[in-house]
């Protein structure tokens, strides 16, 4: 290599760091915004909303936690999130399975309709739900968002089975079936087992999905012992305008265990998220 | 293979019965204990009334232990439409907290209220101030806590450090006060403080200022109900006034990137020389800037209206008893004690906001500046003029008219159109409401 | 399909022709309940119109409603404009992912950090940025410290920016995922090629235009539609907790506007008429990208 192509080479290797780093500090910066300001007094962050705390209080942390019902909260997100996930790849896996190996009237159909469906904004169903769980009485029940938000998830979830069963080698099920396996215990014995990375994926980008929400979780959940994450945060923050490190003590607390998740298993969220979808 | 079928089978059922299980809401077994949910809203205009409530919850469970008041606080961004999806659900709480009038008899009109004074004794009601913010058909629908004005506090200091004397009749000019406001630009002073990203800076103009163009609120149904257009100079004229303060940069200039509450935190902090405020707020900035380091004066005035020379005190939120609600008597009994004269008093304590009801004790107001404000408060007709719209012409035109004028991406005419286009809507829209509206006798 | 034990359970005793449709059944049941069913029923209600003596009465009043509410363009115009942010957010996703692809130092490190956005919740970001992007917010001070005074905008108080805003918002959250998404895609590429081309003296530009990109399409494509969905369906959060549809209507978008009209105004029939042309946008987006993928599609299935 030429000494000019190996200067330039450094050039872009700097660059590159360079182009990185900016990045870097564009994700992180928010986060670290939300960390310093609830460690800050209401004073303080009025006179300095940027820089370190002075002095350090913890007071916002045990305000949010007395005032608000944050952990509680916390326990109806999961509570919210594992069960609709769990209904959710247990009903796709189903249904991506027959779309993949049987040929039958409206497969085409079924499965077209599956990604039409997909595109369907929750703003399009809300009022009908609303008022359909008014008559069945699941207002204000947390087996009411589960159902919606399992019914949701199901459209994009047989969608990424579907490809991905797809992926799988057909040998391997006319061996299966060779040896007397039924359809449902090829699927449970065989489909499934190969398939755990699109269903890792499958389960990351529904959890997100549901723990996130705030649209429906704002309309069908009312009452304050039964709100998930999103709402009650919402709420909290419209209630302390004027406590801005309060709001983000609050809002620390709520994020915190995900980043602990997050850095203590990035590689199920990072690989995870692509192991199913890239393919 | 069957074994695991059944595995799965068992997980499905263990779902089910988790999802059953987590899920109930039913009504606990019937004994002699009653719950009663309270939706409850205050500490905005009132900062104290979250921790006045919660004494109160404990004191009441000392009188009456079989009933546990479980309160759940609002916030004011969703204070309507919380309460009107449980409305449409017909099951919430036991009692709401909703703005007075306009507010309040939509939910009358769609059926989910009971009147107050069908389970409050008259002997006790009639010691309620304001009441007939919320009368209708003969009925009262909510029963009022406060009693809240807004005035333009301002600040003594700054004031003297300019060389600008307040008005000694309580009252500027529109001429004097935008002089006021140029001395203070060019002192380097932000003259007024607000905020308007949640909408509501914007509507306190209309409230404060808007109404001085206006005869009564009949003239302002006259709007509603199509009879007159909006873009007449009475009812929206008043924008360029507002534009022409924008324009000269009278105002805080972060005033789209503020609630009004974050605003008006400017004037506590000392930063600038006026600000709206309630009696609360004059409370909190007396702590702020000193006792005695605040004034208040009405707004100043430019209107020949007859309500030019109005009071805007209102009881501002009402406190409603639901028509699903298993136990109205006990909430009534339960507003009832809120009543009591010693909750009053310990409401004052809390708030420094003076209670609705006749047997408060005013000669515990001390300070000067709102003893002011109870004198505004207590003399001559007064109108809250937001609560006189109905919610979506509130919301769409109100709200977002100020915040139109406050951003600069329109002009006062679009503004007043603003106000036509959407109140036409409304109409258009809602021909049941509309016919409420046409027949409701104010 | 051969039976050898056909007696041992009852699944295989099934006929095949209702074997499938046994599978289907759960996720049709969901589907049908949280799809189908609303769907007609909004297409109903739709139709119905409120009468001033409290009937309803049965038309299309309610769309024409619609489509004489000067407010309805500019919502739908809100919406079109956010769909900017889809290409903007693919190619720096895409730019991103090629040079954490160039075996940088640290790339795991940067590509951990770059991700972890999209682990924030919604409301949590829209709360934070509201505080950075205020008109003395950080941004700003930081804008004009470097004395760029002209570049400090009110970016969520102002009619012209708090939608880009908003869009830059949701780039900051969602980019992360595409990041992650190509650079797997890129890992699994044959290397050989790329190094191939660079002995050939193929330049950066050329070897990811004319090799890299190609054989990405299938992701790529998958990330923007996923991105297209999230700014038609899911920006309400974003818009509730930063600016609550404001200044005006300047960020009000469909989904809000929806909300609205269905749980504050009280009019079921607007807000089901609004869902439904909002359906109906949705329907010719997937129906055009279900044209222009139709060989793909017969290929999957």
């Amino acid at each position: 290599m030429s000494t000019r192509h190996r200067r330039e080479n450094i050039i872009w290797v700097g660059m590159r760091q360079l182009i990185l780093i900016v990045f870097s500090i564009v994700a992180l910066y928010p986060i670290y915004y939300m960390f310093v300001t609830a460690f800050k007094t209401r004073d303080d962050w009025l006179h300095h909303q940027f820089g370190f705390p002075n002095p350090i209080t913890f007071q916002n942390f045990t305000d949010a936690l007395s005032r608000g019902n944050i952990p509680l909260w916390f326990q109806n997100s999961v509570v919210v999130t594992v069960a609709s996930i769990l209904i959710t790849t247990i009903v796709s896996a189903l249904a991506a399975y027959s779309i993949v190996r049987f040929r039958f009237t409206g497969r085409v159909l079924y499965f077209n309709s599956m990604i039409a469906f997909m595109v369907v904004p929750p703003a399009v169903l809300i009022l009908p739900l609303f008022v359909f769980a008014v008559n069945v009485g699941l207002v204000n029940s947390l087996t009411g968002v589960i159902i919606i938000y399992s019914g949701l998830l199901i459209p994009f979830s047989v969608y990424l089975l579907v490809s991905f069963f797809r992926s799988l080698p057909t040998e391997l099920f006319d061996a299966a079936a060779i040896d007397g396996c039924t359809n449902f215990d090829t699927l449970w014995r065989i489909t499934l087992p190969l398939s755990t990375p699109a269903i890792v994926t499958l389960v990351v980008v529904n959890a997100l999905f549901v723990w996130n929400e705030l649209l429906i979780a704002l309309v069908f959940l009312q009452s304050e012992e039964l709100k998930t994450l999103m709402p009650g945060l919402t709420l909290f923050k419209g209630h302390f305008t004027l406590n801005e490190p309060l709001i983000m003590a609050g809002t620390l607390i709520a994020t915190l265990p995900m980043i602990l998740l997050y850095l203590f298993g990035q590689r199920l969220f990072v690989e995870g998220l692509t192991a199913g979808a890239v393919k | 293979m069957i074994s695991k079928r059944f595995r799965l089978f068992s997980i499905a059922l263990i779902m089910v019965m988790l999802l059953s299980a987590c899920g109930s809401n039913a009504a606990a077994p019937a004994n002699e204990k009653v719950d009663l949910t309270f939706w409850y809203w205050a500490e905005s205009d009132a900062p104290g009334a979250d921790a006045w409530m919660t004494e109160t919850v404990e004191a009441y469970k000392a009188v009456n232990p079989n009933v546990a008041v479980n309160v759940v606080p609002q916030s004011t961004d969703t204070l309507i439409s919380a309460f009107q999806a449980a409305a449409t659900a017909k099951s919430g709480p036991d009692i709401a907290s909703q703005w007075a009038t306009g507010p309040v008899l939509g939910f009358v009109w769609q059926d989910a209220l009971v009147p107050v004074s069908d389970y409050v004794s008259q002997d006790e009601m009639k010691n309620w101030l304001n009441v007939d913010e919320n009368k209708y058909n003969g009925k009262y629908w909510g029963a009022p806590m406060y009693l809240l004005g807004i005035g333009v506090m301002y600040n003594k200091d700054l004031f003297t450090q300019v060389g600008v004397t307040a008005p000694t009749n309580g009252r500027w000019t529109w001429d004097e006060f935008t002089t006021a406001c140029e001395k203070f630009k060019a002192a380097g002073i932000t003259p007024f403080a607000i905020g308007d990203k949640n909408g509501y800076g914007g509507a306190w103009w209309f409230a404060n200022v808007g109404i001085q163009g206006l005869d009564s609120t009949e003239d302002l149904r006259q709007a509603i109900i199509g009879n007159k257009p909006f873009t007449d100079e009475k009812y929206t004229g008043w924008y360029r006034l507002l534009d022409d303060m924008v324009k000269k940069g009278y105002f805080n200039e972060d005033v789209m990137s503020l609630d009004l509450d974050q605003g008006v935190r400017l004037f506590w902090e000392g930063k600038a020389a006026m600000a709206f405020g309630t009696d609360g707020m004059i409370k909190q900035a007396s702590t702020d800037l000193g006792e005695g380091k605040v004034g208040v004066m009405k707004t100043p005035k430019w209107g020949t209206g007859k309500l030019a020379d109005a009071g805007n005190a209102t009881q501002s939120i009402s406190f409603l008893i639901t028509k699903w609600s298993k136990h109205p008597q006990e909430a009534a009994d339960f507003l009832a004690f809120m009543h009591t004269p010693e909750r009053l008093t310990s409401w004052y304590k809390h708030t420094g906001v003076i209670a609705a009801d006749s047997r408060f004790d005013r000669t515990l107001v001390t300070s000067d500046v709102l003893k002011q404000m109870v004198e505004f408060e207590t003399t001559g007709p007064q109108v809250w003029l937001e609560n006189f719209l109905p919610g979506q012409i509130d919301g769409d035109a109100d709200l977002t008219a100020g915040q139109t004028i406050f951003a600069q991406s329109g002009s006062p005419t679009d503004a007043a159109n603003l106000w036509q286009s959407v109140a036409e809507t409304w109409r258009n829209q809602h021909p049941d409401e509309l016919k409420n509206w046409q027949d409701w006798k104010q | 399909m051969s039976r050898m034990k056909p007696a041992s359970t009852f699944l295989a005793r099934l006929p095949r022709t209702i074997e499938p449709y046994l599978y289907l059944t759960p996720a049709a049941a969901f589907i049908g309940l949280v799809f189908i069913y609303p769907i007609i029923w909004i297409l109903q209600s739709s139709l119905w119109q409120n009468n001033p003596d409290g009937t309803k009465g049965f038309g299309f009043t309610n769309y024409r409603l619609i489509f004489e509410d000067p407010v309805f363009y500019q919502v739908v115009a809100n919406n079109g404009k956010l769909l900017f942010a889809v290409p903007i957010m693919t190619l720096l996703a895409l730019f991103l992912a090629i040079v954490l692809f160039e075996r940088v130092r640290g790339w795991m490190i940067y590509r951990g950090i770059v991700f972890m956005p999209y682990i924030l919740a919604v409301p949590v970001v829209g709360t934070t940025f509201v505080y950075l992007l205020g008109l003395n917010g950080i941004l700003n001070t930081l804008l004009r410290g470097l004395g760029l005074n002209g570049l400090a905008h009110d970016w969520i108080g102002s009619a012209d920016w708090v939608i880009p805003s908003i869009a830059a918002v949701i780039i900051y959250r969602e980019m992360g995922f595409g990041v992650v998404l190509f650079l797997a895609r890129l890992m699994s590429l044959d290397k050989e090629i790329l190094e191939a081309a660079e002995i050939d003296g193929a330049n950066w530009w050329q070897k990811h235009a004319y090799i890299t990109l190609p054989q990405m399409s299938a992701v790529i494509e998958f990330f923007v539609i996923v991105e297209l969905i999230t700014m038609l369906s899911w920006v309400f959060a974003y818009v509730y907790t930063m600016t609550g549809g404001g200044p005006g209507f300047a960020s009000t978008v469909m989904e809000f506007y929806i909300w609205k009209h269905a749980f504050a105004y009280r009019s079921p029939g607007i807000a089901s008429a609004l869902a439904v042309v909002l359906l109906g946008v949705t329907t010719v987006l997937i129906v055009l990208q279900l044209r222009l993928r139709s060989k793909s599609l017969e290929e999957t299935l």
